[in-house]
């Protein structure tokens, strides 16, 4: 007891007891720094230690030394008449009630504060939007290595995506290397010099992440699906494989036959897609979107280690590519990381412009492709626009008319009305060259190409001549709305979405005056772009069918 | 053109139908109406973007085709597209692309379901629709023609092209045979044929009716008000004429036999190896879904990772399980080059055995759970996915909870129970059925090995022998 009384005399209870408040107040500091900004990911468990070892050593001071008028002395030397302990006693009451109402007053202060930003200079904020269109929440921030990152927050549910835009696709290919930069998005994932192959996968499933990725003419994507929690690893995986990819030469010849199998899938035994290749090939003389984007299969086979290796260096640098994130997230937090795991990636000389301009086509083109059909197949392609280009949007709302849906135009005619043909649809390129209209149609087993072809040039001759209602404009506007929202829905819808108007329209701030332009737009501006394009010069026809079948052309 | 790096994941990691759930989710407030005639109406208040998802469900499905006359549940649901109220097909289609809507309507195998959606402001005409559509189809004789040899020609042109969708539906004709858990949905060349316009009209007046209706509506607007006008509209609305037929669990397939579809000049086989597997009410459901990931369920499981991934024989395979009401089929289904079917074959085989005998380690296991848990909630973000998850818990006779504690079950799920669930579900090596679509000429001898062989060529207007 006697030692119990000194132990409270000396105000060792109450050190303790402030001691113990400190802490809970420090780390509590600790985790909300570390969620909002990069410091390492030990910092907690050094601070909890550095706690705990300093606790002893604390009562052993407030035990041994003793606030006095005179200073700081040695409990046992001082006079215990002149003793102020019992004032010191009443300061650490007051200091403990002081930490208490802080700690309290922060902890629910926390969720009204937005951050705790000032405390962290280093970490920039990014840009907001310039157009009162856009969400104000949206931010966006260029690095030093030329990497621009989109962030855009949704809190509701506790997942994140991040997109990974690559300037690399088919365009960026010449022949030898036709289908490079499709495989490389499946090298992407055959590891670095820190993960083995499949390593990549691993991590992220395993830390509740999915993943996928695309290739197009224009560009290779890269998307991840994560709960919140699983943010730093995906950066620091995402990271590495852009920086120290390895060609590891087994997992390379593995992969070619893998991707073998996925052009014998897609392509070889899909007469769709045999006719759609051979169509690109046709109508693309001189620009690389002739190319198949899974590549030709001798060049599948032939690509060299030099190949991968100089691509991966120009095409994959930073200032080749952009990031969209969208979900749980604080653009603070993004910006932080992403200065942390890709700041320190090197940008490199830009790649090499596509120069080549398709020259204008003069005179229709026919094909004919030979394959086991019961069913014959009816593509026809007109070159068009860029995705920038006025008229593309009031050409895909033209071919919105015409072939989307059982109310087209088209279905209407060739589906119900004739019955020439089991189903057509249509889709515009919206790439950063000049693309195609493409109608592609599926006829009944006895079906008459020649006819269809007639049937369809005299629709679109039609639309040229007199042009479409202002119904059938609102319709189209309607749709093209209603996937707007659509797109918005979902986190995923958003990331895609910015992240094509960035890349392909300069400024992800351009899908937000999509609502006002289709306001704009009139029955004229759809009629000017069928007479721009609709021009037998300028199609390629192509017929899928048997062998036995005679008369396609 | 893209080039997809995978494509068979999406929907894999939950296949009891649209049924789903994981920790921390939980299912939104909700009204729930029923009314006398036993039509149920579930609405859900959802604000953020101005969209209504819409899910109609209609008891019965493909189960209740008779017998040759597979794909008339679907038929009627598409004829449900084809005029309706006032409206004729054209008009129809019209009224709901001119809002920027999207509505269509096909056949499951046990319920016919109505799926759409529709900016906010169009509220009234969704109700209207829905309504003509249900009570006022047109089922007239000549679209219904027109929409049956369509489908036919579709079925044909469907051989032509990418067989990745047909194979399953070659799978299950094979190993449920007669048993309605065979029947193809969307029907064959030859059993769309059979049907004719007075099955089309008898079926409307047995199978569908207020006492089998679901209606599920999420999204911006007025829940109370949509309540009124729904209830005013079928509160007197008939039964079905017809009780649903009961459906007999299915018997476990005891040994091997081999179904080869020939499909000449093929440079490519696609194959499906099963039997029969569980229903939707299986208890341990969590334990299941964790096995089944990390067998073929995900991108690093383990049949791609030895298929796929190490031994580059495939763009794909995936464990794939069909959970009905009773035992549907478990399959795994992928696809090689023609000279490499026997080596594919053998080793998803053996990838089974070693399945059955090793299970999957602790660290495994507390891979699959992140993965389930963490791929969970972009399931049930937008008003469309609320509205089927409603409508699917109700048509299986689910609570809340199935949604609600599958997350904790999930997390919580034990090794030796994961280990025992593999034992129960997956099959045997010795018991299997196997489909293997390709150019028999090259194919015949090596197949052979597996068991008996029945062979058909893919220009058989019907999907089984």
């Amino acid at each position: 007891m006697a030692l119990f009384a000194e132990l409270r005399r000396r105000n060792v209870l109450k050190v303790a007891l402030l001691y113990a408040v400190a802490c809970w107040l420090i780390l509590w500091f600790v985790d909300v720094v570390q969620a909002e900004v990069s410091v390492p990911a030990w910092t907690d468990v050094f601070t909890y230690f550095v706690l705990v070892v300093g606790y002893p050593v604390a009562l052993w001071f407030a035990w041994t030394y003793e606030i006095t008028s005179s200073g700081l002395k040695k409990a046992a030397d001082v006079d215990q008449t002149q003793s102020i302990v019992y004032k010191t006693g009443q300061k650490l009451n007051s200091a403990v009630a002081v930490l208490l109402v802080l700690g309290v007053l922060a902890v629910f202060g926390q969720r009204l504060l937005p951050t705790f930003e000032f405390l962290v200079p280093g970490v920039p904020e990014g840009d907001a939007p310039a157009s009162a269109d856009v969400p104000a929440d949206i931010r966006s921030l260029t690095l030093d290595n030329g990497l621009k990152i989109i962030v855009w927050p949704d809190h509701d549910i506790p997942n994140v995506v991040m997109y990974n835009f690559v300037r690399a696709g088919g365009r960026n290919e010449y022949p030898g290397i036709t289908g490079l930069s499709h495989f490389f998005e499946h090298m992407m994932f055959l590891g670095t010099s820190n993960l083995e192959p499949g390593e990549f996968d691993r991590t992220m499933e395993a830390a509740g992440g999915a993943n996928n990725a695309y290739t197009s003419s224009d560009l290779t994507v890269y998307m991840d699906w994560f709960p919140v929690s699983a943010l730093e690893t995906i950066f620091e995986i995402e990271a590495d494989r852009f920086q120290n990819l390895e060609t590891y030469a087994d997992a390379v010849q593995s992969e070619r036959e893998v991707v073998y199998s996925e052009r014998r899938s897609s392509v070889d035994n899909d007469n769709f897609s045999r006719l759609a290749e051979q169509m690109q090939a046709t109508a693309f003389v001189a620009h690389p979107y002739q190319f198949p984007v899974i590549g030709w299969p001798s060049d599948i086979e032939s690509w060299t280690e030099d190949d991968l290796r100089s691509y991966y260096e120009t095409y994959y640098a930073p200032n080749n590519r952009t990031i969209v994130i969208t979900g749980d997230v604080t653009p603070k937090q993004i910006f932080g990381l992403a200065e942390k795991h890709f700041g320190p990636i090197p940008a490199q000389e830009p790649p090499p412009a596509v120069d080549t301009v398709e020259p204008p086509q003069a005179g229709e083109r026919r094909i004919v492709v030979e394959a086991s059909a019961q069913t014959p197949l009816l593509h026809i392609a007109f070159h068009a626009g860029r995705a920038k280009d006025p008229q593309t949007l009031p050409l895909s709302l033209l071919l919105n008319i015409l072939a989307d849906g059982d109310s087209s135009r088209l279905h209407r005619l060739l589906v119900e009305e004739e019955q020439t043909a089991l189903s057509v649809g249509a889709w515009l390129d919206e790439g950063f060259d000049p693309g195609l209209a493409y109608f592609y149609l599926t006829l009944p087993p006895d079906g008459d190409p020649a006819l269809v072809e007639r049937q369809l040039l005299d629709a679109l001759a039609a639309v040229v001549a007199e042009g479409i209602t202002e119904a059938e404009l609102e319709k189209a506007r309607n749709i093209v709305l209603a996937d707007f929202w659509r797109a918005l829905a979902t986190i995923n819808g958003k990331a895609s979405a910015i992240g094509d108007f960035e890349v392909f329209h300069g400024s992800y701030e351009e899908l937000f005056k999509l609502p006002s332009r289709l306001e704009a737009i009139t029955v004229g501006d759809l009629q000017a772009a069928a007479a721009a394009v609709f021009d037998t010069d300028n199609m390629t026809l192509g017929v899928l069918r048997s062998p036995d079948e005679e008369g396609a052309l | 053109m893209r080039s997809l790096r995978t494509s068979v994941f999406a929907g894999v990691a939950f296949l009891s139908g649209a049924l789903a759930s994981a920790q921390g989710v939980t299912l939104p407030e909700y009204h729930y109406v029923e009314l006398d005639n036993g039509a149920v109406f579930i609405l859900h208040e959802k604000r953020d973007v101005p969209l209504i998802g819409v899910q109609a469900l209609i008891s019965g499905g493909a189960v209740t085709d008779p017998e040759g006359k597979a794909g008339l549940s679907n038929l009627f649901a598409t004829m449900l597209e084809k005029g309706a109220g006032e409206r004729d097909a054209a008009s129809f289609a019209e009224t709901v692309a001119g809002v920027g809507g999207s509505l269509s309507a096909s056949a499951g195998l046990e319920t016919v379901s109505i799926s759409g959606e529709f900016l906010a402001r169009d509220a009234d005409l969704v109700v209207e629709l829905l309504v003509d559509m249900l009570r006022a189809p047109a089922l007239d004789r000549s679209e219904f023609s027109k929409l049956r040899d369509r489908q036919i020609d579709l079925l044909t042109a469907a051989k032509d092209s990418d067989l990745r969708p047909l194979t399953s539906i070659y799978g299950n004709a094979y190993l449920f045979g007669d048993h309605p858990y065979g029947t193809p949905v969307g029907g064959s060349e030859a059993s769309l044929a059979a049907i004719s316009h007075g099955d089309l009209l008898a079926y409307y007046d047995d199978f569908v009716g207020a006492d089998r209706l679901i209606i599920s509506l999420a999204g911006d607007f007025d829940a109370a008000e949509m309540i009124d006008k729904l209830s005013a509209a079928f509160v007197d609305w008939r039964p079905a004429a017809e009780a649903l037929p009961e459906i007999e669990a299915p018997a476990p397939e005891v040994g091997r036999r081999v179904l080869l579809v020939d499909k000449p000049g093929a440079t490519q086989s696609y194959f499906w190896i099963g039997n029969v597997g569980v229903s939707m009410h299986y208890p341990q459901r969590a334990e299941l879904n964790i096995a089944n990931t990390l067998f073929g369920g995900r991108f690093t499981s383990m049949l791609v990772d030895e298929m796929r991934t190490k031994a580059g024989l495939t763009y794909g395979v995936r464990s794939s399980l069909q959970r009905p009401s009773k035992p549907g089929s478990f399959a795994i289904v992928s696809y090689t080059k023609t000279d490499s079917t026997v080596v594919a074959i053998d080793l998803a085989i053996e990838l089974l055995a070693r399945l059955r005998d090793e299970g999957f380690d602790d660290d495994l296991i507390a891979s699959g759970k992140n993965y389930i848990l963490g791929q969970f909630p972009p399931r049930l973000e937008t008003a469309e996915q609320l509205a089927n998850q409603f409508a699917a818990l109700q048509a299986a006779g689910l609570d809340e909870s199935f949604v609600n504690d599958y997350g904790a079950a999930v997390a919580g799920a034990a090794s030796e129970d994961i280990r025992a669930v593999i034992a129960d579900v997956y099959p045997q090596v010795d018991n299997l059925v196997f489909v293997v679509i390709g150019d028999a000429e090259q194919l015949r001898d090596a197949v052979a090995k597996y068991g008996p062989v029945t062979e058909m060529s893919i220009a058989d207007p019907r999907f089984r022998p």
